[in-house]
């Protein structure tokens, strides 16, 4: 239970950053989704299930305060965690290289899903001109971000289970 | 005898005190010098201690010399536009405009917020309330793909109506949409509200024309538009509690004719 309250207690420290800190920094609007970083980080760290569990956590904290579309980082993100998860087992902890990298790619995801699902909507945009204008600077960030996210969730979870 | 004995003594000694006299004097410079040297460290410290803290209190004094500019041009708003009750609010929270532009403020249903109330800063329209929550509340702004803003071309004689809705294409600046493509609508136009809907107060400055595009279509064009409002740095705003028509101007005494 005290490890449980102790991640809830580091997801809601990540979110509160995320929202009132990070949009100082902001390019356009776009900033680092320490959300999708603590998601990969937690699948790599602890495995698809818990993975799986962050990802849903971290979703239904963005989609319900921000007032986003319900649902669909919830879905992005447990999809994320899973695949993490899976293929965490390739990978050693103390590796961190993979890690870093997947980030930047399930920021690629989570945009080609979050895509899907405007078009599912209907909206209409030219897909071309908004990935160059938005996927680029939000992968950059996400590279920016994702190694000291990845060491702090990594030490977090080493301190946690020593207590 | 005794001052020739007393003189040749001193001759024999004079460079001896002089030599000791030459190092004691060096040795106490040396002494000062380090004491000296102690003391500025420390002094050295103290200062280092005094800069951070004016540093710190030049930030925050810089911080309240900003707050009070923007509060002083919300307050002069809130006098001049007698028609609305405004209530200030603070943005304390917002996500990443890709996909969605909301905004978290710090006003509840406790302090009387509901839904659909418009939000607005001294320079134009924000969005409005989308949800209430006890302590806060989110802002759909004006950019969110999925708000629409009833408004008008406010050049008299053009009043042309139209949708203010977000764009995803550029998300820093909405399209005035359904507009008939022999309207009478130019670049620098300034958007208005329109006050159809009941959501958004009547005449409340939404953004200029930036650019005329044809629809896709063919009958109707699209004017794309430059807010008002800097959506990227949005820190103070006032939600409109209770709106009530303008008053009207009072009437001017007629000049004296002689």
């Amino acid at each position: 239970m005290k490890t449980f309250g102790l991640w809830a207690l580091l997801t809601a420290v990540f979110y509160v950053l995320q929202t009132s800190l990070l949009p100082i920094f902001s390019y356009g609007g776009i900033s680092t989704n320490f959300m999708l970083l603590l998601t990969v980080s937690t699948a790599f760290i602890l495995g698809a299930r818990k993975g799986v569990f962050m990802g849903f956590a971290a979703g239904l904290l963005q989609d319900l305060t921000t007032g986003s579309y319900f649902g669909c980082s919830i879905f992005s993100y447990m999809l994320i965690g899973l695949g993490c998860g899976k293929f965490s087992t390739h990978v050693f902890k103390e590796q961190f290289f993979v890690p870093v990298l997947t980030s930047i790619v399930a920021a690629a995801f989570h945009y080609a899903m979050m895509l899907m699902f405007m078009l599912l909507f209907g909206y209409r945009f030219d897909i071309e001109a908004h990935a160059g204008q938005t996927l680029l600077p939000m992968m950059l960030y996400q590279f920016l971000f994702a190694y000291p996210v990845h060491r702090l969730v990594y030490n977090f979870d080493k301190r946690v289970k020593r207590i | 005898m005794a001052p020739a004995s007393s003189h040749g003594l001193m001759l024999v000694l004079s460079p001896f005190q002089s030599v000791v006299s030459w190092t004691g004097e060096r040795i106490g410079h040396v002494t000062s010098t380090v004491q000296e040297l102690m003391t500025v460290q420390e002094q050295n410290k103290e200062l280092r201690a005094e800069i951070e803290q004016l540093r710190a209190q030049n930030l925050e004094a810089s911080e309240a010399v900003a707050e009070n500019q923007r509060l002083r041009a919300l307050l002069g708003y809130k006098e001049s536009a007698k028609q609305f009750d405004l209530m200030a609010a603070r943005v304390i929270g917002r996500e990443s405009a890709t996909w969605s532009s909301m905004v978290v403020i710090n006003r509840g249903a406790a302090d009387g917020l509901m839904n659909d109330m418009a939000v607005v800063t001294e320079l134009g329209l924000v969005g409005h309330v989308s949800e209430v929550g006890l302590n806060s509340s989110k802002v759909q702004l004006i950019l969110d793909p999925r708000s629409s803003v009833g408004t008008l071309v406010q050049r008299p004689e053009s009043r042309v109506l139209g949708i203010v809705e977000g764009d995803l294409n550029n998300p820093t600046m909405p399209r005035m949409v359904n507009i008939p493509k022999d309207a009478d609508v130019k670049v620098d136009d300034v958007i208005v509200t329109s006050g159809f809907g009941g959501v958004y107060p009547k005449g409340i400055v939404v953004g200029h024309v930036r650019e005329i595009k044809n629809d896709e279509g063919g009958l109707l064009k699209y004017g794309v538009l430059e807010t008002t409002v800097d959506f990227q740095r949005l820190e103070d705003l006032a939600v409109i509690v209770v709106s009530r028509e303008a008053p009207p101007t009072p009437l001017q005494p007629a000049p004296a004719t002689e």
